[in-house]
């Protein structure tokens, strides 16, 4: 405790969260699993689609607390449901970018039935996630679901009329 | 936690019953409507008492009766002053220094606290006191507990603080004052930060609204996140300085915005809007950190 309060009165501040997307080699205690760095080194899946596109579901969903955004985008087959290409683009910390990428790479060559039973534990534990970070893992589930749901929506409502649908984003998870 | 309390005043008990036997203590008014058990380890004793007002203000041990103060037995002369709060107070944090809101005194000379300025330190001996988490950030800066404060008066009344209980200036001091004044100083620092900062000032004064805004919430508003998405992307792809000044100025026209909107929230007791202003402030400041950083 004392050590504590003397690091703070030096300025050395505990002010910003360890949560900044630094690579390991800080050398701060709380360390990176290596998966999560080598999703944040050599980043797999990122970009973007064209959301008006009628075969893309577009899952957006954030985490206010930390100030994160997360993209998920899923390129679908109309034909056999199956997901054929994603990406995504993510604003946060690195557990939140690997979570994101991880799942970008899951949800590929899967049905969209089936995407929708991947659970953050799973992801976090992928990742080996320490408790604080599972939320970005929820983040994750949050927005496959949420382009699975975009994705179905377009297709109803393409289904339901002639005209182009706009494209409809969920408006709670 | 209950049993916890009690344990220190139970050592009391053991103190005074020493040389007795096991005793049976029967409380001479039996009918109360709250009950407390008190179990001694120590000596396998178990004492109950009614914790209501009882007519009979003595507790009857082995025939002789203990003077009891809400019908509840605090020991003899031994008994120290902070155990009245272990029992009045029910949410009372328990700490080794008294807490009581009516007297501060100071642990060292034994004067009473003013109640003038926060009792950071004494007045008098000039020692440095424990930390009290009764005192708020506002109070310890000496500013009106309201979002809207002038931010610029802070840093004198920081500097005043540092000047009395930095640790630097206890190194030849009791262990107990550099403790304290290692805390207190910490404690100070903590204060300045979160008010000079428009954004932690508001989560810390709707903390001490009792509203908490939830770390782990997510959110799928598309407007909001839709902006916030194309802002980082901006930030992202701007080249040269200049926009990224550009972006900034647009940024902090949104912050003040957003301040503005929390207070007229906060004042209004509308705590929904209230969160919903800190969470966007919350992405704006991510997005100026950002920036900050590619400058």
């Amino acid at each position: 405790m004392l050590r504590h309060a003397s690091k703070m009165i030096l300025g050395q501040g505990l002010r910003s969260p360890p949560t900044r997307a630094v690579a390991v080699g800080a050398g701060t205690p709380r360390m990176y699993h290596e998966r999560v760095v080598d999703h944040y080194n050599n980043p797999r899946n990122v970009g973007s689609f064209d959301k008006n596109d009628p075969n893309v579901g577009t899952g957006l969903v954030g985490a206010p607390a930390c100030g994160d955004v997360m993209k998920l985008q899923i390129r679908v087959d109309d034909d056999t449901g199956k997901i054929v290409d994603a990406c995504f683009k993510t604003f946060g910390c690195g557990s939140a970018i690997a979570s994101s990428s991880v799942a970008t790479e899951w949800v590929k060559g899967k049905q969209t039935e089936e995407v929708l039973t991947i659970k953050n534990t799973e992801i976090a534990k992928h990742l080996s996630l320490p408790p604080v970070k599972l939320h970005c893992s929820m983040l994750a589930e949050d927005a496959i679901k949420a382009a699975v749901k975009d994705y179905e929506s377009k297709r109803a409502k393409s289904n339901a009329s002639e005209e182009a649908a706009p494209v409809e984003k969920a408006a709670d998870a | 936690m209950w049993k916890k309390k009690l344990y220190s005043s139970t050592t009391l008990l053991t103190i005074l019953l020493r040389t007795r036997k096991i005793p049976k203590i029967h409380s001479p008014n039996s009918v109360s409507h709250k009950n407390i058990t008190l179990l001694d380890p120590l000596l396998q004793t178990s004492a109950s008492f009614s914790s209501s007002s009882s007519s009979s203000p003595f507790v009857e041990i082995e025939g002789l009766s203990f003077p009891t103060v809400g019908g509840i037995f605090f020991g003899g002369p031994t008994f120290h002053r902070e155990n009245v709060n272990l029992f009045t107070k029910k949410k009372n944090s328990f700490c080794s220094e008294s807490k009581s809101a009516k007297k501060l005194q100071c642990w060292n000379c034994d004067a009473t606290a003013d109640g003038t300025t926060p009792f950071l330190v004494c007045q008098s001996c000039r020692s440095v006191q424990a930390v009290n988490h009764s005192i708020n950030y506002f109070q310890i800066l000496g500013v009106e507990r309201k979002y809207n404060i002038e931010v610029e008066k802070l840093e004198g009344k920081y500097k005043n603080w540092q000047k009395k209980l930095h640790p630097d200036l206890v190194h030849s001091k009791s262990q107990r004052e550099r403790e304290y004044a290692a805390e207190q100083s910490a404690r100070v620092i903590n204060a300045y930060r979160t008010l000079t900062d428009p954004l932690s000032r508001a989560i810390y004064i709707l903390k001490l609204e009792n509203v908490v805004v939830d770390e782990e919430e997510r959110i799928t508003d598309p407007e909001l996140l839709a902006e916030i998405m194309e802002l980082r992307e901006a930030v992202e792809e701007a080249e040269g300085n200049q926009a990224l000044n550009q972006i900034k100025a647009q940024i902090q026209d949104k912050m003040q915005y957003w301040c503005k909107s929390f207070e007229d929230a906060f004042l209004n007791k509308k705590y929904e809007d209230a969160i919903a202003s800190i969470q966007r402030m919350t992405y704006y400041k991510r997005a100026n950190e950002e920036i900050i950083k590619k400058l």
